[in-house]
């Protein structure tokens, strides 16, 4: 018997992650998305997507592979790493989603940078809370959003980051209702095996 | 950021995946092509904003792609895209009219800050067009003109929904009136001695749009140094008329459709709420059921707008308009350049009623206005108009189109024993049609 709730959310931390930034993030995607969020460890290592002449991490083979190796009552799957990330065209990335997808994943990598003195763990972990739900909110067919202080705007500098609320922008929110309401509708695509 | 169409053209996938998905997250509608070729194949069919080309690729190269496009249409925004090492032929692009370049793998900050600027400097060139087109709107296209039944069912439509308050949406493809027809409804309702506020939905850049169509109040942003009305606000009391609604971005929707549903609106950076008693008129050339299935409509927005709703005619579904409408434009371009053409002869009639139109009413303006100031004498002829092809007319006995068209008509009214009307309905032409054709084609009982 399956122990868990339909369409959760899945976070899903690779390699050691301590519970300080592991919880702010779950409780965060539960506020935000409204469905349940549970802490699974789904892949042990992303070292399948080394790229050793790059010296980074192709984060769209972690996609793949995360979304084959999702438990069936995931709705969305986000995997938190420490690796650098990237896509072949660009030279890093903070993360990858699938739009409208199942699968997301987020980098801590690059969130240390220019972090003030003041408050530098909190500032760390507030950001990486941040891109997961930004991450999160592609899988929920959001795109990028031109209001500065949404969650959903896409930060150039990790600075950015900082600026950015922790909130969606009305229009952000009624385009999430809406994809919800359309998930409820569609049986929230794939049914649970 | 607005959504921009862009084409990535590179002959490596994963560079198109990798490229194509930052750039669908970032809002963008997107396609990807493996070869030059391709690329060429997809622009015949669909206009995009930008293009952002690798300069090495198998077969036909990027530098190709650009003069080839260039040439077509200058003003898609081409970006090469170029590995470290090839740099001169990125410079040699920029020289051809490339837009910028690129080298890979890049920063994604870098991809970003460049889209804005084209979009930028594209939005800021259509404006310009659009403030140019409005200076000549002023003074063209006065009054709605057509006595085909088709256009006696739409001035029956305007005069029944004028009167009342009722949101209205005219669909229809471009050129073919819907402006006027906008206007006609507000100068036909109650509303008549009020403003009539335009709002070109697809000219206004959309970081302007807001301020645009709300206002905003003084130190809202950088540059609002005074306090300024929006066009809501403008249009109190009389029409509000958005113009190609269908190209208004989703953050807008959302923002209108409040509007519409409350009538209360804040200016940009304003706390206080506004009200304005206004009616909304929306047009679109755009088909709208198509915009909500692929997500870039709202279907709410549509339902509110689509209270009433009437498609304005193709010049081709009213041709019997055309002579009507010709004489109309013939009399006041000939007023306007003080050049004295009295009339448009036959043969030009003929030719213009056998083209298709596909710009509509404004393209046949267009035309009239052209041979109006290249014609030499105080008629019309088929040569002073820019849609004249004399090879089109040569008919032979041989398998051209015209020489089969020809014959399938002679057939015809030979079976009908030269009754027009019969003739026409059974071509699924109208008459005017069929009596230009005969005449195009020299057709006389003889032939038979």
């Amino acid at each position: 018997m399956n122990i868990y709730p339909e369409h959760s959310i899945v976070i899903s931390p690779i390699g050691n992650f301590d519970p300080e930034i592991t919880e702010p993030v779950q409780k965060e995607i539960n506020r935000i998305f409204g469905f349940p969020a549970l802490i699974i460890p789904i892949l042990e290592d992303v070292d399948f997507a080394l790229d050793s002449g790059r010296n980074q991490y192709h984060s769209t083979s972690i996609l793949k592979q995360l979304e084959k190796s999702a438990p069936s009552f995931a709705m969305k799957v986000i995997a938190i790493t420490k690796v650098d990330l990237f896509i072949p065209i660009l030279t890093h990335v903070y993360g990858e989603a699938q739009l409208g997808g199942k699968a997301c994943v987020v980098s801590t990598y690059r969130l240390k940078d220019q972090i003030s003195a003041a408050n530098p763990g909190v500032i760390f972990k507030q950001r990486i809370v941040k891109e997961a739900v930004h991450e999160l909110g592609h899988t929920f067919n959001l795109r990028h959003c031109k209001e500065h202080a949404c969650i959903m705007h896409y930060c150039r500098t990790e600075l950015d980051v900082d600026r950015k609320s922790d909130q969606l922008c009305r229009y952000c929110k009624i385009l999430l209702d809406d994809e919800i309401k359309r998930l409820r509708k569609s049986g929230m695509e794939k049914k649970p095996c | 950021m607005n959504r921009a169409r862009i084409l990535i053209v590179d002959d490596e996938l994963i560079m198109r995946e990798s490229l194509a998905g930052w750039l669908l997250r970032d809002g963008h509608e997107v396609q990807t092509a493996s070869s030059g070729e391709e690329a060429l194949d997809k622009i015949k069919e669909i206009r995009f904003d930008i293009l952002l080309v690798d300069i090495k690729m198998e077969g036909m190269s990027g530098l190709d792609v650009l003069k080839r496009v260039k040439d077509d249409d200058p003003d898609v925004a081409i970006v090469m895209i170029t590995a470290f090492g090839a740099i001169s032929t990125a410079i040699e692009a920029i020289k051809n009219g490339a837009f910028d370049y690129l080298l890979k793998p890049f920063d994604p900050q870098e991809l970003g800050v460049l889209i804005e600027k084209i979009q930028e400097s594209q939005a800021q060139a259509i404006e310009n067009l659009y403030l140019r087109e409005q200076y000549k709107e002023r003074t063209r296209f006065e009054s709605l003109i057509g006595q085909s039944p088709v256009m006696q069912k739409i001035f029956d439509l305007i005069q029944n929904v004028a009167p009342t308050n009722s949101t209205v949406l005219i669909t229809g493809e471009t050129g073919t009136g819907k402006g006027l027809a906008a206007k006609a409804i507000h100068s036909n309702s109650p509303r008549c001695h009020g403003p009539f506020v335009i709002v070109n939905c697809g000219a206004i850049p959309e970081h302007l749009m807001e301020s645009e169509l709300f206002g905003h109040q003084k130190g809202a942003f950088t540059d609002a140094k005074f306090t300024k009305k929006g066009r809501l606000e403008m249009a109190h009391g009389g029409t509000l008329f958005l113009d190609e609604i269908g190209e208004i971005s989703m953050r807008m929707q959302i923002d209108l459709l409040r509007v519409l549903e409350d009538r209360i609106f804040y200016r940009v950076g304003g706390t206080q709420p506004m009200e304005a008693d206004f009616r909304v008129i929306a047009a679109t050339n755009r088909d709208l059921h198509e915009a909500i299935k692929d997500g870039i409509f709202r279907e709410d927005l549509y339902y509110r707008l689509n209270v009433f709703s009437f498609k304005m005619p193709s010049l081709g579904e009213r041709k019997e308009d055309i002579p009507l409408l010709a004489e109309h434009f013939l009399h006041r371009f000939s007023n306007e350049t003080n050049k004295q053409i009295d009339n448009i002869s036959r043969e030009a009639m003929d030719e213009m009623m056998l083209y298709e139109w596909p710009g509509n009413i404004r393209e046949l303006e267009n035309a009239i206005e052209r041979a109006v100031v290249v014609s030499k004498k105080r008629k019309i002829l088929p040569e002073d108009l820019p849609i004249f092809r004399p090879e089109d007319i040569c008919v032979s006995s041989d398998n051209t189109l015209a020489g089969i068209e020809k014959a399938h008509i002679t057939r015809v009214l030979h079976e009908n024993d030269w009754n027009i009307s019969k003739t026409a309905k059974e071509l699924g032409i109208d008459r005017s049609t069929l009596y230009s054709k005969i005449r195009r084609y020299k057709i006389v009982q003889r032939d038979l």
